[in-house]
């Protein structure tokens, strides 16, 4: 059997989320270079899609409702900011010490790399470049062109998040990080995000691989990073 | 770079005008928020207009707590997990993309991968669906609105290309989707070979897409 033939076996696996986690992401390594399993798996994802329209109606309780809509209209009444704040929980970690070892590890991968790419003289826009895992995002750059009133991330070079996996871009602040954005990218590696706000009491800009739709706080170390 | 075509979310500037209109219709009482399409209550939902949100709840909370108890088998832990799943949407609601696809599509995909957490995370597999609370269970009233009647034969539709696939496909399909289980734990249920319950889902999920597009069609 061929390694093809051995990972398009997967394919169905997978779009039902089925896989372990480790196969899982080989099969996700796989992918990205597959054109063939991607159209399949892309295939297989519409019958995917309509199972949850197969199951029988069961009407909710009007309680469950009523305590949702508490929780909703109390936050929408504190927090003018959409995304909540969240601790950073890696396993075993403290959440600024979690984000100052994923810093590290970046920078062992790369070396200590950040650098003010230019700054526009007189203007309020400036250009940040990232410290990149070039063991799990190989090839890929970034870059930060920050301003006053919202700053905008692009990446090239990114391998596929990969089936059923965005890229999740979070902001740090104190220790804190909260969601910022979701993106893909092309075929050809290139992306983008739009990172709402104001970016002065910003410590970094991260980034992580998170299940689509995204996640509400990171569940793997950052694959890049870029020091505001 | 295409910057649409990676992904790039709309802009601000569109998204704050769109709000902006709806919060002018507010104001005088013109909105009406049964009329506006998912996509334009989500645009007012990420702005953060809780009225937007329970529509958005209204629409697909029914359809969300189905499929959670589908997948957790009791009431009590299906609404723990729609509850669960809505705060989620509703606290990340910043990160809906439209070009992504459809809101519903959205917003089932979260209730079950929070879901199927939930459950592998509280290792129910084995004591669900057989507690006391079917007796408790009550399918949707009887008195269809017309979406509800479209959900009704949307359901029927995908039941009947599923009843067209050997009951072998089936069962590691649902035991996957529905069950959270790995392949290696429905071979091992089953008795089978993992590469023989991989084969199934691969052909059974293909079989299914045809089937329903040649409902469509």
């Amino acid at each position: 059997m061929s390694a093809h033939a051995e990972y398009a076996e997967n394919v169905g696996a997978y779009a039902l989320g089925a896989l372990p986690e480790l196969e899982a992401q080989v099969f996700e390594r796989h992918l990205m270079a597959c054109e063939e399993c991607q159209d399949e798996l892309h295939r297989l994802n519409e019958a995917v899609e309509a199972l949850p329209r197969s199951v029988a109606p069961h009407e909710p309780p009007p309680s469950l409702r009523a305590s949702l809509m508490e929780v909703v209209n109390a936050e929408a009444e504190q927090k003018p900011v959409p995304a909540r704040r969240r601790r950073f929980a890696l396993p075993q970690l403290r959440p600024a010490i979690a984000w100052a070892a994923a810093a590290c590890v970046l920078a062992l991968a790369v070396g200590f790399g950040v650098s003010e790419l230019g700054q526009d003289d007189g203007s309020e826009a400036r250009t940040l470049s990232a410290q990149v895992d070039d063991q799990r995002v190989p090839g890929a750059s970034a870059s930060l062109s920050v301003s006053d009133d919202g700053s905008v991330l692009s990446v090239n070079g990114m391998p596929a998040a990969g089936r059923g996996r965005v890229y999740e871009v979070w902001v740090e602040r104190d220790g804190d990080v909260e969601p910022a954005a979701i993106f893909d990218v092309n075929d050809r590696g290139s992306g983008a995000a739009a990172v709402p706000g104001s970016l002065d009491d910003v410590d970094a800009v991260m980034v992580t691989r998170e299940q689509r739709g995204g996640v509400d706080q990171p569940t793997e170390m950052p694959v890049l990073r870029i020091d505001v | 770079m295409g910057i649409a075509s990676a992904g790039y979310s709309r802009p601000r500037a569109s998204r704050i005008t769109v709000i902006r209109k709806l919060a002018r219709f507010v104001e005088t009482g013109a909105v009406n928020y049964a009329r506006l399409a998912d996509e334009e209550l989500m645009q007012a939902v990420q702005a953060g207009d809780p009225m937007a949100f329970e529509t958005i709840y209204d629409r697909h909370g029914g359809a969300a707590f189905s499929l959670a108890y589908r997948i957790v088998g009791t009431r009590s832990a299906a609404e723990d997990a729609t509850q669960d799943a809505f705060l989620s949407i509703w606290r990340s609601r910043v990160r809906y993309q439209r070009d992504r696809g459809s809101v519903r599509s959205w917003i089932l995909g979260i209730v079950h991968n929070r879901t199927i957490d939930a459950l592998r995370r509280n290792q129910v597999h084995a004591t669900r669906r057989a507690g006391a609370e079917g007796i408790e269970e009550r399918e949707a009233a009887a008195e269809l609105t017309d979406v509800e009647a479209f959900r009704r034969e949307e359901q029927r539709r995908v039941r009947a290309a599923i009843e067209t696939l050997p009951e072998a496909q089936v069962k590691v399909i649902e035991l996957a989707y529905f069950g959270g289980f790995t392949h290696n734990q429905i071979a091992e249920m089953l008795h089978e070979p993992v590469g023989t319950v991989k084969g199934r889902m691969r052909l059974g999920l293909d079989k299914l897409r045809r089937e329903l597009a040649g409902a469509m069609a």
